[in-house]
C-alpha cells in the first residue's frame, strides 16, 4: 500500500511542479510588473522610482527567471499568493472569503445529484427498455442538452420573477446570517445545477446497475427464492453503487468549474464569479492563482480517489 | 418465461425469414443500425433542418441581423419580425439563423480540429511508444488536469477575444480526450495480426498508422466530434453569455442570449432570449442523439 501511495505522488508531484511553472510563465508574459501585483498599490503610488529599483532588486527581479519562478513558489507554498490587480487585496485573502460560498453550493448540488441520480439510475435499469426506461433516457439527454445558464434563466424567471417563491440570485442579505435565512438562497441555484449533474450520474449508476445484475450471485440470489426487492436493493444495488460513489471523488472538481457561470447567472459571490470577474478585468494575477487552486484540487481529489480505490480493491494496487 | 416484446419481433422475423420475404442486406452494418435507431433519425432530421436554415438564412429572411432600427425597438413577434425585434431594433429571427452559422462553425470546427491534432497524434505515438508516447501522454494529463472552463477563460483572458481565438481555444483544450481515445485504440490495434504483417513486409510506419490501424478506429472518433461538437456549442453559448466568447458585434446564439441577464428583459421581453435559447438546446440534444447513436451503431461491445 505505501509502495502504491509513494508511487502515486511520484507522479502528482512532477506534475503540480510543471503545472505550477507554466502558470508562473503566463504571470511573466502578461502585462504587469511583478512588483506591480506583489505590493499593495496604495503603498506603491507613494513610492520613488528609487524605491522601485531597490524592491526589484529586494524581490530579486534581476535575478534569473528560474531563481525568480523558485522564489515565487516558496512564497505559493507558504501560502503568500501574490496581490490583485484591481483593489491590492491579496489573493489569499479574496480565496478564503469566496471559497466557503462556492462549497457550500457544490456539496449541495452534490448531495442532490447523487441521490437522484443513483435512484433514478436504478430503476431505469432495474425496468430496462420499459417506457420509463426509456423517458428516463430521453431525460437524461435533455439535461446534458440544455444549457446550464439558460436552465437557470427559466428557473428565475419562473419561480422567483413570477411566482415570488425564492430569491432571484445572491447569498446573504445584511442582518440575516442564520442558516434558516440562507436556505431559501441556496434552493434554486443549488437545483440547476445538481439537476445539470443528475442526468451524469443517472447514467453512471445504470450502467453500473445493470453490470452487477447481470453477475452470478444474482442469479444465486434469485435460486434462492429471495424477494425480488432484497436481490435487487441489497444484493445489486450495493456493488453496482461502489463504482458510483468513487465517481463523486472524481465530481468534486468538475462541479468547481461546471458551478462557474451558475454562480454568475444567480450572482452567487463564489470563487466562480470571481473568476469571471478576473477575467473580464485581466485581473492575471487572480486568473492564474485561481487556475492554480483549482488544478491542485483536481490532482487532489484523484489522488485521493486513487488511493481510496487502492484500498477497497486490491487489484488496482498491485497492477 | 414471459414473452418479452424482443421475442415477439424475433418471431416475427423467423416468420418473415421463412416465407422467404427477407430481402439480403445491403450496404453498412453501422449505417443500417444507425437507420434503424429512431432517436438518431429525429437527431438528423432536426439538425439537417437547423443547419439547412443558417445556411440558407438569406432565402429564408430578408431581415439585415445587423441593420439597427430606432423606431422598432423592442417589438414583440409579428408577421413583419417572426420573433420580434431587440433593444435596437435588430430582427431577432435573422440574428438566430445567422447567429447559428457561426455557433455551429465554431462548435463544428473546433471539434474536427480537435480530432485531426489529438487523433494525428494518439495514432502515431500509441503505435510507436517509447518515450515520444510517455512525452505526449504526459502533455496530456497536463491539459486535462485543469477543469475545462477554467482553462478556456484563463486562455481566453491572455489571448483576448475574437472568434479565430475562440476556436484554437476550443481545440487547445479539446484535442487532449480525442488524443487519449485514439491512443488507447492504437494500443489494441496494434497488436494484431494484420499489423504484424505489414510490419514484416517493410511498410512504413507512417502508413501503417495512419493508411491501415486508422481506418478501423473511426467508429469510436466520430462519436467523439459529435459529442464534442455538442460540448463546444454548449461552451460557446455558455462564454457568450458572459461576455467572454465572440465578440459581441457578431451575432452568435450565445451573444443572442447575452440581453437575458438583465432581469426586466428576462421577465418582459420573452422573445429575445426563449427562443434562441430552445434552438441551442434543441440542436444540441439532436447531436447528441447522434453521436449516441452513432455509439450503438459502431461499438461492437454493444450489441444487442
Amino acid at each position: 500500500m505505501l509502495t502504491f501511495i509513494i508511487r502515486r505522488l511520484l507522479i502528482t508531484i512532477p506534475m503540480m511542479l510543471v503545472i505550477s511553472f507554466l502558470v508562473y510563465l503566463g504571470l511573466e508574459l502578461t502585462p504587469g510588473d511583478a512588483v506591480s501585483h506583489m505590493i499593495d498599490p496604495e503603498a506603491a503610488a507613494r513610492m520613488t522610482e528609487e524605491q522601485f529599483a531597490e524592491m526589484r532588486e529586494a524581490l530579486g527581479l534581476n535575478k534569473t527567471f528560474l531563481e525568480r519562478y523558485w522564489i515565487w513558489l516558496t512564497n505559493v507554498v507558504q501560502g503568500n499568493f501574490g496581490h490583485s490587480l484591481s483593489g491590492g487585496v491579496a489573493i489569499s485573502t479574496i480565496v478564503l472569503d469566496r471559497l466557503p460560498a462556492t462549497l457550500e453550493l457544490s456539496v449541495f448540488a452534490l448531495v442532490f445529484s447523487t441521490l437522484i441520480g443513483c435512484v433514478l439510475g436504478t430503476l431505469s435499469a432495474l425496468r430496462r427498455g420499459s417506457g420509463t426506461d426509456n423517458a428516463l433516457t430521453v431525460v437524461g439527454m435533455l439535461g446534458v442538452s440544455i444549457p446550464e445558464f439558460f436552465f437557470g434563466l427559466v428557473a428565475i424567471l419562473i419561480f422567483a420573477l413570477n411566482l415570488g417563491w425564492l430569491p432571484a440570485g445572491g447569498r446573504l442579505l445584511p442582518g440575516y446570517e442564520t442558516f434558516f435565512d440562507r436556505l431559501p438562497h441556496i434552493v434554486l441555484p443549488g437545483i440547476v445545477l445538481s439537476l445539470m449533474m443528475t442526468a451524469g450520474v443517472m447514467r453512471y449508476a445504470r450502467s453500473s446497475m445493470l453490470d452487477s445484475l447481470s453477475r452470478e450471485f444474482i442469479r444465486t440470489a434469485r435460486a434462492k427464492g429471495l424477494p425480488a426487492w432484497r436481490i435487487n436493493l441489497i444484493h445489486g444495488f450495493r456493488v453496482a453503487l461502489t463504482p458510483v460513489v468513487v465517481l463523486i471523488g472524481f465530481r468534486l472538481p468538475t462541479l468547481i468549474g461546471g458551478s462557474v457561470i451558475i454562480e454568475q447567472v444567480f450572482q452567487w459571490p463564489g470563487i466562480g464569479s470571481e473568476f469571471i470577474g478576473a477575467v473580464r478585468g485581466s485581473d492575471y494575477p487572480l486568473v492564474m492563482m485561481i487556475a492554480l487552486l483549482s488544478v491542485f484540487a483536481v490532482l487532489m481529489a484523484s489522488l485521493i480517489v486513487d488511493v481510496l480505490t487502492a484500498l477497497i480493491d486490491p487489484r488496482v494496487r498491485l497492477g | 418465461m414471459k414473452q418479452t416484446a424482443l421475442d415477439k419481433k424475433f418471431d416475427k422475423i423467423r416468420a418473415m425469414e421463412e416465407a422467404g420475404q427477407l430481402k439480403p442486406a445491403k450496404g453498412s452494418r453501422a449505417l443500417r443500425k444507425l437507420m434503424a435507431n429512431r432517436l438518431a433519425m429525429v437527431g438528423l432530421v432536426i439538425f439537417s433542418v437547423i443547419l439547412l436554415m443558417s445556411i440558407f438564412a438569406p432565402l429564408i429572411t430578408e431581415h439585415d441581423p445587423q441593420k439597427i432600427n430606432l423606431r422598432a425597438m423592442l417589438k414583440p413577434p409579428s408577421w413583419d419580425h417572426l420573433l420580434g425585434t431587440d433593444r435596437t431594433g435588430r430582427d431577432v429571427f435573422a440574428r438566430i439563423l445567422y447567429g447559428g452559422r457561426i455557433s455551429i462553425l465554431v462548435g463544428l470546427g473546433s471539434a474536427l480540429m480537435a480530432a485531426v491534432i489529438g487523433v494525428g497524434i494518439g495514432c502515431y505515438t500509441g503505435y510507436k511508444g517509447g518515450w515520444i508516447d510517455t512525452l505526449a501522454l504526459r502533455i496530456s494529463e497536463i491539459f486535462m488536469s485543469f477543469p475545462q472552463i477554467i482553462l478556456v477563460l484563463l486562455l481566453v483572458s491572455i489571448a483576448g477575444q475574437s472568434l479565430m481565438n475562440l476556436i484554437i481555444i476550443f481545440v487547445l483544450t479539446g484535442w487532449a480526450p480525442m488524443y487519449r481515445m485514439a491512443r488507447a485504440k492504437m494500443l489494441s490495434l496494434r497488436e494484431e495480426e494484420y499489423v504484424q504483417a505489414l510490419r514484416s513486409f517493410g511498410v512504413p510506419t507512417v502508413k501503417i498508422c495512419y493508411k491501415h490501424i486508422l481506418p478501423n478506429a473511426l467508429g469510436p472518433i466520430m462519436v467523439n466530434i459529435t459529442l464534442s461538437t455538442a460540448m463546444f456549442i454548449l461552451a460557446e453559448a455558455g462564454l457568450s453569455f458572459l461576455g467572454l466568447g465572440v465578440p459581441l458585434s457578431v451575432p452568435t446564439w450565445g451573444n443572442i442570449l447575452n440581453v437575458a441577464q438583465d432581469l426586466r428583459v428576462l421577465q418582459n421581453n420573452w422573445w429575445l432570449w426563449l427562443p434562441v435559447g430552445s434552438v441551442i438546446s434543441l440542436f444540441v440534444l439532436s447531436v447528441n442523439f447522434i453521436g449516441d447513436g452513432l455509439r450503438d451503431s459502431t461499438d461492437p461491445t454493444l450489441q444487442g
